[in-house]
C-alpha cells in the first residue's frame, strides 16, 4: 500500500535550514506555527511531502526595538524575528510600550492558543489576505528580510504580498526577520467583524502618519492588502479633518473592487471600507486619543480600542 | 470528589478501545444527486477490510419515523457527503490512505436544494416511495405524501380561519427564514462494533440506545435481544447524537471483519451527519382593534434534507410551536415535512421550537405596532392561562407564561423606555407520549446501583438522577452509583431526547424507590405520559407537560455597518423545583449562547448542495468575547413538579433580539441577523421613512403617533 507519510526537516540553525531551503526549493513547505497550514491540510487543500520547520530555529525568535530617538528618521528600525509568535509581540515590553498598535493588533488575531503557535513570519508569507497583521505592517511601510544561501534582500511589505497566497519570496529564500521603520507619529487600526469576536475580519483598516506623511491600508477585502497612495496624499496639502476623513474613505471605497465570502457581500463590504476608513481617520482626531497620547508620552504613537 | 471530566479519567464514546481493533473511514458522494454506476475496491489491498453496497444489499433498510436509509448508498445518492463505501484497517492513516484506491462511477441526476422548489411542480424526487417506519420512534401518525418530496405533512385544524380574518380588523402576514446550523459538540461521533457470534454489541455515543438497537434489529434481522448498545458518557450532543448514525455501517464493517471496527469522525464530517432543519414560516395573525387575537395561519416548509431521520417529528412540533402560547379561536397550520438533496437534518436543541418562536413572536410585535399597542401589553391580553384550551384542544394546567414574561419584562427595564428593547414568549412541547423505567439495586455495602438510560452528554443528567435518588432513599449522593447504561442491564426508555429526563425519570424513580422500600434488594419503576395529536386535524394532546418561558434582550446598534450589540440577553425560564442548581444554570446558559449563535452568525452555507464552511473557523459559533450581560431566573414553585430545562431558554434569544431591532425600526425577517442584513433593513427603514407607515418607524415614533391619535379622537 502507498504510504504517504510526509518527511520532517527540523534544523537547529539558519544556516542548515537556507542549505536545506536551496535543496528543495519549491519541493519543500516551509512551516513556522503551522496554524495556517493545519487547516489547509485537514481540509485536504494541500498535502504536502516535505515539510522544513523553522520551530527550533532560536535564533529566528527575537524582538529587538531601538528605545531611543524613536521618532527621528535616523533612528533605528524595530527588528522582529520571523519566529516570534504573535503572543510575544503582543506580550513584549518593549512593544507595548514604544509600538502599542501592534501589541493591539497582533492580540486580535484569533485566540490565545492560536497566537501562541502562529508567527510574525508564518503571516506574512502565508499572504492570506483575511490576516490581520499584513495591513498593519504594510501601512508601517515594514520590511521583510528574505535570506538564501546567497545573501539577503529587504523586501517592502507592499512588494512581499502579491496575490492570494502569492508573495514574491524566491523558492530558495527563507523570510528571517520583519522591520518596521522609526518615525511613526500616530497610527490607527480598526478590525470589522462582521461576525464573531474571534473572527477574522470583514474589513481591516490600519492608517498610519510616519514623517508627516499618510498611508492608509485596507485589508481582507481583496487578494492583497489595498493602499492608494494619490488618495493618501490629500492629507499632505492639507489639515485632517472630518470631511477630509469622509472623503478618503469614499474614495477608497470607490477604488477598491472587494471580494464577496461569508463575511460579506462587495457591496456590503464597499459600505463598510467608507465607513471604517472615516473612522480610522477620526480617531487620529478624537480629544480621546490626544489625551491618551499626552499620558502615554511617546509622542504619537498609540492604538485605540474598537468601538 | 474529584470530577473524573476534570481529571480526565472519564472514558467518552471516543476513548473505547478493544484489542485488535480496526478503525474505519467512509468514502462519500461528491455529488448531491447522482445514480451509482459503479463501485470498484479492487486496488484496494486484501489486508483492509471494504464495504461495498453490494455488501449491504440484503440487509434491511431503516429510519426513525421513515424508512427511507440504506446502511450505505445503493444505485443512488441523495447528497454530497452520502456514504458510498466504508472501509477498515488497523490505523486510521491507512483507512484513509485505501479511500483512495475506491474507484465510483456517478452519473449525475438533477438535484434540489430549496424547500419551497422541492414542492413545487416537476421537482425531482429524492425518494420514489416513503415507507413509514416500524420503530417507536414513529410515534404520531405519519403522513407522507407518496409521489412528492414531502415525507410528513402535519395539520391543526381549529376553528375556522376564513371566518376569523374576515371578522379581524388588522391582519399581518410576514415569511420567516431560519438557516441550517451544525450542533458543533465537541466530541465528534464516535462507535465502536464488535460480534459475538450472532449477538451484535456496540460502544456508541447515543441519546437513544433503545431506538437505536430497534432499528439495528431490523437491519441484521435480529431479535432485540440480540444486540447489546453501551452508552458511554459524550462530550456533546444537543440532538445530534440519536437514532441510527454511523452504527449500522461500523457493524457491518465488523461482522465482515470479524474484529472489533471503530468509527470516530473528523470534524468537517459532522456537517455531513446531521444539522438543523432550514426552515420558512409564513405567518398570518389577525386581530381585532383592541389587541383581542381572532385567526392565526401558519404554513411552515421544513428542509429534512435527504433523509427524513427526525424531521417529520421536527415539523410536528415547529407546527404547534408556532400558534405561541395565545388563546386564539381560529387556528389553521400547515406543515410540511420536505425532501431536498441537502445533508439530513435532524434533532436540535429546541426541536422546531427555535424556528417557531422567531416567526410567531417577530409577528406578534409586528401586529403590536400596526394595533399601536405595546407588545407587553399586546401578549398579556392574549397569553394562554391556566384552564385554557390551546388549539389542539388540550386544556393547560400549571401555566407560567405571565410571570416569565413579566420577569422579563422588569428585567430589560420595559417601563422606563422601549427603545432598542424586545421581549418574547415560547412554548415548548415535551415528547408525547413517552415512557420511562428505571431500577433501583441496593448493594451489601449500603450503597445503590442506578440502572437507567438516560444518555449523559454533558447536560448532568446523571447527577440529576442521583442526587434524587439519594434524596429519596435518605443517602448521601455519593452512594449512589450510576453505572454506564447498557441495553441488556438498563431498563426501556423512550429516550433522552425533548428535556424530559429529570422529570420523566425523577418520577419513574420516585415508584423505584418505593418498590425498593417494598421488595428489599431491588425496586423498579416506571412513569408513562400520554397523548398525541391527530395529524390531520392536529387535536389531542399536544404536550403532557409545557416548557415554558420568556426572553428579553437589548440592543445597540451601528447605523453605519449594521452591526449590533446585545447588551443584555435575559431569559426566565419555568422549573419548577430545581433538583441540580449549578446543573440547571449551566443549561440554560449553554442554552442562551447557542441561541445568541443563531441569532447573529451561525449558518450552514450552500452552494450547489455543496457545503461550504464545514470547519470551526468559516462556521463561526459565539466565543466568550461575543456573550453580552447575560443572566436568568429559574422559576421555582413550592411543591411544584420538575419541569425540565435543557433547551427551553434557546428559542427565545433570537426572537427577543429581532424584537430589539423592529423597536428601532430595522425589521429583519431572516436568521441569522447579520450585519449586513441589519443594514439592509436600516437602508429599507430610512427609505421608508417619509411614508410613516408603523413598519418602518421607531416605537417612539410610533408611540408619538398613537399619542397623537389618541388626542384627536378626545
Amino acid at each position: 500500500m502507498a504510504r504517504n507519510v510526509p518527511e520532517w526537516l527540523a534544523p537547529t540553525t539558519l544556516e542548515e535550514a537556507l542549505d536545506l531551503r536551496a535543496r528543495y526549493g519549491d519541493e519543500v513547505t516551509v512551516v513556522a506555527g503551522g496554524t495556517f497550514i493545519g487547516i489547509l491540510m485537514s481540509q485536504r487543500i494541500m498535502m504536502p511531502t516535505v515539510f522544513l520547520a523553522l520551530r527550533n530555529i532560536r535564533e529566528l525568535a527575537f524582538i529587538v526595538g531601538n528605545l531611543f530617538d524613536r521618532t527621528t528618521a535616523g533612528g533605528l528600525p524595530l527588528r522582529i524575528g520571523a519566529m516570534t509568535t504573535h503572543r510575544a509581540v503582543e506580550r513584549s515590553a518593549i512593544i507595548r510600550q514604544h509600538w502599542p498598535i501592534l501589541a493591539y493588533t497582533f492580540s486580535l488575531v484569533a485566540s490565545p492558543r492560536v497566537r501562541n503557535q502562529a508567527t510574525v513570519g508564518g503571516v506574512l508569507a502565508d499572504a492570506d489576505h483575511a490576516s490581520d497583521p499584513p495591513a498593519l505592517l504594510h501601512a508601517l511601510d515594514a520590511r521583510a528580510i528574505a535570506r538564501s544561501v546567497g545573501g539577503q534582500r529587504e523586501i517592502p511589505v507592499e512588494e512581499l504580498i502579491t496575490g492570494y497566497y502569492e508573495t514574491s519570496l524566491r523558492p530558495n529564500e527563507l523570510l528571517v526577520e520583519v522591520r518596521i521603520p522609526p518615525g511613526v507619529e500616530r497610527a490607527v487600526y480598526r478590525k470589522f467583524r462582521s461576525r464573531s469576536s474571534e473572527d477574522r475580519p470583514c474589513v481591516a483598516v490600519a492608517a498610519v502618519q510616519t514623517n508627516g506623511k499618510l498611508r492608509v491600508v485596507v485589508g481582507a477585502v481583496a487578494e492583497r492588502p489595498q493602499y492608494f497612495p494619490d488618495i493618501c496624499s490629500l492629507a499632505n496639502s492639507q489639515q485632517l479633518s472630518r470631511e477630509l476623513a469622509a472623503e478618503i474613505g469614499c474614495r477608497y471605497a470607490e477604488s477598491i473592487h472587494p471580494i464577496s465570502d461569508a463575511r460579506g457581500s462587495a457591496e456590503y463590504r464597499r459600505r463598510v471600507i467608507a465607513v471604517e476608513v472615516r473612522r480610522a481617520l477620526e480617531d487620529f482626531l478624537s480629544d480621546r486619543l490626544s489625551e491618551a497620547n499626552r499620558e502615554s508620552g511617546v509622542g504619537g504613537l498609540y492604538t485605540v480600542e474598537e468601538d | 470528589m474529584s470530577d473524573p471530566r476534570v481529571t480526565g479519567a472519564i472514558r467518552y464514546a471516543q476513548d473505547v478501545e478493544f484489542e485488535g481493533m480496526l478503525h474505519a473511514r467512509i468514502l462519500r458522494s461528491p455529488y448531491p444527486h447522482a445514480r451509482v454506476l459503479r463501485v470498484d475496491t479492487s486496488a484496494v489491498s486484501d489486508d483492509v477490510v471494504v464495504l461495498a453496497p453490494e455488501d449491504v444489499r440484503d440487509v434491511g433498510h431503516y429510519g426513525c419515523q421513515i424508512k427511507d436509509q440504506t446502511v450505505l448508498a445503493i444505485d443512488c445518492v441523495r447528497f454530497a457527503g452520502d456514504p458510498v463505501a466504508a472501509v477498515a484497517a488497523p490505523t486510521r492513516r491507512e483507512a484513509e490512505e485505501a479511500l483512495n484506491l475506491i474507484d465510483v462511477e456517478y452519473e449525475e441526476l438533477p438535484a434540489v436544494y430549496d424547500a419551497v422548489e422541492a414542492v413545487s411542480e416537476g421537482a425531482p424526487l429524492v425518494h420514489e416511495h416513503h415507507p413509514i417506519s416500524d420503530n417507536d420512534a414513529a410515534y404520531f401518525g405519519m403522513r407522507p405524501q407518496q409521489g412528492t418530496n414531502i415525507c410528513h405533512r402535519f395539520r391543526i385544524r381549529h376553528g375556522d380561519v376564513q371566518e376569523g380574518f374576515a371578522n379581524a380588523d388588522v391582519i399581518v402576514e410576514e415569511t420567516f427564514r431560519t438557516a441550517g446550523a451544525q450542533h458543533a459538540h465537541m466530541e465528534p461521533h464516535a462507535s465502536v462494533a464488535l460480534w459475538k457470534g450472532d449477538r451484535l454489541e456496540i460502544w456508541t455515543g447515543t441519546q437513544t440506545p433503545f431506538n437505536l438497537r430497534m432499528d439495528l434489529a431490523g437491519i441484521f434481522g435480529l431479535l432485540e435481544d440480540r444486540i447489546r448498545i453501551v452508552c458511554p458518557p459524550m462530550g456533546g450532543a444537543f440532538g445530534a447524537k440519536t437514532f441510527v448514525r454511523y452504527e449500522a455501517i461500523v457493524a457491518c464493517l465488523a461482522r465482515k471483519a470479524g474484529r472489533p471496527v471503530k468509527n470516530v469522525l473528523d470534524r468537517n464530517e459532522e456537517w455531513l451527519t446531521l444539522n438543523r432543519h432550514p426552515a420558512i414560516l409564513h405567518i398570518k395573525l389577525g386581530a381585532r382593534a383592541d389587541g383581542i387575537l381572532v385567526a392565526k395561519h401558519v404554513e411552515c416548509w421544513v428542509d429534512t434534507g435527504a433523509y427524513a431521520d427526525c424531521g417529520p417529528g421536527v415539523a410536528q412540533k415547529m407546527g404547534y410551536a408556532a400558534v405561541g402560547p395565545y388563546r386564539i379561536p381560529h387556528v389553521r397550520v400547515d406543515s410540511n415535512c420536505i425532501y431536498t438533496n441537502l445533508p439530513p437534518n435532524g434533532a436540535f436543541r429546541g426541536y422546531g421550537a427555535m424556528q417557531a418562536v422567531w416567526a410567531s413572536e417577530r409577528a406578534m410585535d409586528i401586529l403590536a405596532r400596526r394595533l399601536y399597542i405595546d407588545p407587553l401589553e399586546l401578549r398579556l391580553k392574549n397569553v394562554l392561562v391556566d384552564g385554557d384550551r390551546f388549539c389542539t384542544g388540550e386544556v393547560m394546567h400549571d401555566v407560567h407564561f405571565i410571570e416569565c414574561l413579566k420577569a422579563a419584562a422588569e428585567k430589560i427595564g420595559w417601563t422606563e423606555h422601549r427603545h432598542g428593547k424586545g421581549l418574547c414568549v415560547l412554548m415548548k412541547g415535551m415528547q408525547t407520549p413517552s415512557r420511562a423505567s428505571i431500577a433501583i439495586a441496593a448493594n451489601e455495602d449500603g450503597t445503590y446501583d442506578v440502572h437507567c438510560a438516560t444518555a449523559e452528554m454533558g447536560q448532568g443528567a446523571w447527577h440529576s438522577i442521583r442526587l434524587l435518588a439519594a434524596e429519596l432513599l435518605g443517602v448521601e449522593p455519593e452512594c449512589v452509583h450510576f453505572p454506564v447504561p447498557d441495553t441488556d442491564i438498563v431498563p426501556y426508555d423512550t429516550r433522552t431526547t425533548s428535556s424530559r429526563s429529570t422529570y420523566m425519570m425523577g418520577r419513574a424513580l420516585v415508584e423505584a424507590v418505593r418498590d425498593l422500600k417494598k421488595r428489599g434488594e431491588i425496586g423498579y419503576g416506571e412513569c408513562v405520559n400520554t397523548g398525541g395529536l391527530d395529524p390531520d386535524t392536529g387535536q389531542g394532546i399536544a404536550s403532557s407537560h409545557w416548557h415554558q418561558g420568556a426572553g428579553a434582550a437589548e440592543v445597540r446598534v451601528d447605523e453605519e455597518t449594521g452591526k449590533f450589540e446585545v447588551v443584555k440577553l435575559y431569559t426566565s425560564i419555568y422549573a419548577g423545583r430545581v433538583v441540580n442548581r449549578p446543573g440547571a444554570e449551566l443549561q440554560n446558559e449553554g442554552s442562551m449562547m447557542m441561541g445568541l449563535g443563531t441569532a447573529l452568525f451561525e449558518e450552514m452555507a450552500f452552494a450547489d448542495g455543496q457545503v461550504m464552511n464545514a470547519n470551526l473557523s468559516d462556521y463561526n459559533i459565539p466565543a466568550a468575547a461575543d456573550l453580552p450581560d447575560l443572566t436568568y431566573d429559574l422559576v421555582e414553585q413550592e411543591r411544584a413538579e420538575i419541569h425540565g430545562l435543557g433547551e427551553t431558554a434557546l428559542p427565545p434569544v433570537p426572537a427577543a433580539i429581532g424584537n430589539a431591532l423592529h423597536s428601532l425600526g430595522i425589521h429583519v425577517t431572516e436568521l441569522p441577523m447579520s450585519a449586513e442584513r441589519v443594514l439592509h433593513a436600516i437602508d429599507r427603514r430610512n427609505a421608508g421613512a417619509q411614508s410613516l407607515t408603523p413598519e418602518t418607524n421607531t416605537d417612539e415614533e410610533v408611540a408619538a403617533q398613537s399619542e397623537q391619535m389618541e388626542k384627536g379622537s378626545d
